[in-house]
Parts: structure tokens; C-alpha cells; sequence
């Protein structure tokens, strides 16, 4: 056997390790694109060119792409809001209700990047709706904004979920105020309406 | 006469190759990197088939082959990274030479 | 001689494996995969042409001409991601 054999099967070990410890999802799809040209090469070059081949073409290209797919797909925090505030925030209103909400928004997204969580706005038509898609596991997260009422000076802006986890990040943020729905002690009626 | 010639093809196509992934450690923009590094790889591994063509004049249908899949979707591929990456990064800010 | 070419390559790939060992931003992630990518198929070919081999050497064709399409797939999911 020849000297560079070794060094490129070491290549290998590498540039799984490299994979493993990496925590980003989406890096770790690119270099599991590295793992598998790098896989490849090994494979080649120990002559079984038939493996390298599939490496190549399934566990590359194939995978790679569906992996994409499904993280993209579930690493996501759907976020119900009213309709009239989806479209201000789409048209870019400047008025100081919609700058409060893009304010708080940008807080959400920040919060969750840390989470590779992307933030995913769902329109819904009333506070009803937006209350009724949680129940039913629609979204994760809703917003309800109470009228300033007297003598209250807080934050009129609250986020209801029905996770413990998000209910902790997001409690562990000061700037935005959380409350815990437990859906599993409402009426078991009402959730299946 | 053709070994030498092929030594400096390869020689010429290692060159290529370290002055592009050299630029790739600097703190520059991306799309500098990607300038660099699609010329330099594209550059450096034609140079590098060639030299083997010349040393093996009977695999020279396969090593065309790979020339001419390597020109084609490596400048695509460039182009698809430049697109993607340059309309992700103008809400982000900085793109600097 | 051929050996020594193919160690100077082995150190040329082992760079865009650092750069994609230390995660800045994805598209420098990506950028090294696509220089391994291409890397790895001309190392293909080199130990082909060095073992007189053809199977081996059609293998590094093969990745060198489909493989790519993968990436180009990669690089659109990856910008949807970012803009939405």
C-alpha cells in the first residue's frame, strides 16, 4: 500500500468528527456535503468504485437535498397574527402600532436564531381564530394585545404558547411577556371543535 | 519531452489551486472569494486533466469529458452561489470589495 | 513524482476543510464544499490515471459532471431560508 492512502483515509475520520460537533443544522447539511465528496474519494481510491458512485449520486445529492427539505420544514416557529397586522407588516406601514409589532418581531427572530428557530408568521382573520389555532396545534406561538386600560402601565403585548420550552426562552428574554396556555386542561369539546 | 510538459501542467494546475484556496482563509467578502476560488479551481484543474491527458493519450475521451463538465458547471455553479448569496446578504448589509 | 502531486493535493484540500470547520457565514460553508467537491473528483482522476485504472477514473468523471447539480439545489433551499 502506498503512504497516500492513509493520509486521504484519514481524511475521513476528519471530516466526520467535523460533522458530528457541529451543532448548526444548516451547516451541517453543507459539510455532510463535504463528508460525502470527501467519502467518495475514500471509496475510490480503496477500489470500490461502485460504492463511490452511490456515495456520490444517493448519499450526496439525494440526501443532502431531502435532508434540506426536512429541516427547513420542521425548525420553524409559526407565529399567529391577525390579518390587518400581517398585511401592515408586509406593506411596511409606519404607524406606532406596526413598529411596536415589527419591533417586537425582530426581538422574536433575534431570540430564536440562537435556537436555529426560524420565526414563520400565520395570518388568521380574529383574536377567536388566532385562540382557536393554538388549541388545535396550528401555531405555536400567538400574540394577544390588550387595550391599555387604566392604571395598568406594562406591556399591553403578550404571547400565549402552549410549550413549556418556548415558554422558558421565551420568559428568559425581559423585553417580551409570555403566558403558558395549557391546552391539555381545556375542555377536550372545545378542542375538537 | 511530453513527461516534463506534463510535470508542468501539474505543476501549473498546483499553483492555481493554492492561490485560490489561500484567498479563501482571508476576511474578505464572499463574492471576492468566489471570483477567486471558481477561476482559480476552473483554471487549476484543467491544467491538472490536461497534464494527465498528455501522460495518457488513450483516456482521452473521459478526460474531455471531464474538462468540459468541469468548464460548464463550475462557472454555473459559480453563478447560482453569487445569485443566491448576493440577494441574501442585501438586507444584511455589507458588501464590500 | 505523481505521489508527491498527489500529497500537494491532499494539503490544497485539506484548506476549504478549515474554512468550513470554522462556520462563519453559510455561503463561505458552501463555497468550500463546492472547492472539495471539485478537488476530490480531479484527486479521482489523478489516482486513476496513477493506478492505470478506467472504472476509477469514470467514477471521478460521474461525480465531476452530476454532483454539482446537488449543490446548485443546496445553494436555492439555503436562499429561501435566508429571505423568509
Amino acid at each position: 500500500m502506498d503512504s497516500y492512502v492513509y493520509i486521504i483515509t484519514a481524511l475521513l475520520p476528519l471530516a466526520a468528527s467535523m460533522l458530528v460537533f457541529q451543532t448548526n443544522p444548516y451547516h451541517a447539511l453543507v459539510i455532510r456535503g463535504v463528508l460525502g465528496a470527501i467519502s467518495a474519494l475514500v471509496y475510490a481510491i480503496l477500489g470500490a468504485a461502485d460504492v463511490a458512485l452511490t456515495e456520490a449520486l444517493v448519499g450526496t445529492l439525494l440526501a443532502i437535498t431531502l435532508y434540506a427539505v426536512a429541516v427547513r420544514s420542521s425548525l420553524v416557529l409559526r407565529l399567529g397574527v391577525l390579518k390587518d397586522d400581517f398585511l401592515a407588516i408586509e406593506q411596511d406601514a409606519d404607524q406606532d402600532h406596526t413598529n411596536h409589532l415589527k419591533q417586537k418581531l425582530a426581538n422574536l427572530r433575534v431570540l430564536f436564531e440562537k435556537y436555529h428557530l426560524r420565526v414563520e408568521l400565520v395570518p388568521y382573520l380574529d383574536h377567536a381564530d388566532l385562540h382557536h389555532a393554538l388549541i388545535n396545534k396550528e401555531v405555536h406561538v400567538i400574540y394577544t394585545q390588550s387595550d391599555a386600560k387604566a392604571g395598568y402601565t406594562g406591556d399591553s403585548f403578550y404571547l400565549n404558547t402552549r410549550l413549556q420550552r418556548i415558554h422558558e426562552i421565551l420568559n428568559a428574554d425581559p423585553s417580551l411577556t409570555s403566558v403558558l396556555v395549557d391546552i391539555n386542561a381545556l375542555n377536550p369539546k372545545e378542542v375538537c371543535l | 519531452m511530453i513527461n516534463l510538459l506534463s510535470y508542468f501542467c501539474l505543476g501549473v494546475g498546483l499553483v492555481f489551486w493554492f492561490w485560490g484556496t489561500v484567498s479563501l482563509l482571508s476576511s474578505r467578502s464572499v463574492l471576492f472569494k468566489l471570483h477567486h476560488l471558481s477561476v482559480s479551481d476552473t483554471l487549476g484543474s484543467i491544467a491538472i486533466i490536461f497534464g494527465l491527458l498528455l501522460r495518457r493519450p488513450t483516456e482521452f475521451p473521459l478526460l474531455l469529458l471531464a474538462i468540459l463538465s468541469l468548464v460548464l458547471w463550475n462557472t454555473m455553479l459559480g453563478y447560482v452561489l453569487a445569485y443566491c448569496s448576493s440577494s441574501d446578504s442585501n438586507d444584511g448589509g455589507q458588501i464590500d470589495g | 513524482m505523481l505521489n508527491l502531486v498527489l500529497m500537494a493535493m491532499i494539503v490544497a484540500l485539506l484548506i476549504p476543510l478549515y474554512q468550513a470547520w470554522r462556520d462563519e457565514d453559510i455561503w463561505q460553508t458552501m463555497l468550500a464544499l463546492a472547492s472539495v467537491s471539485a478537488k476530490s473528483a480531479v484527486m479521482i482522476l489523478l489516482v486513476s490515471i496513477l493506478r492505470d485504472d478506467w472504472m476509477i477514473g469514470i467514477v471521478g468523471v460521474i461525480i465531476l459532471s452530476v454532483g454539482n447539480a446537488g449543490f446548485m439545489l443546496l445553494a436555492h433551499i439555503l436562499k429561501r431560508m435566508g429571505d423568509s
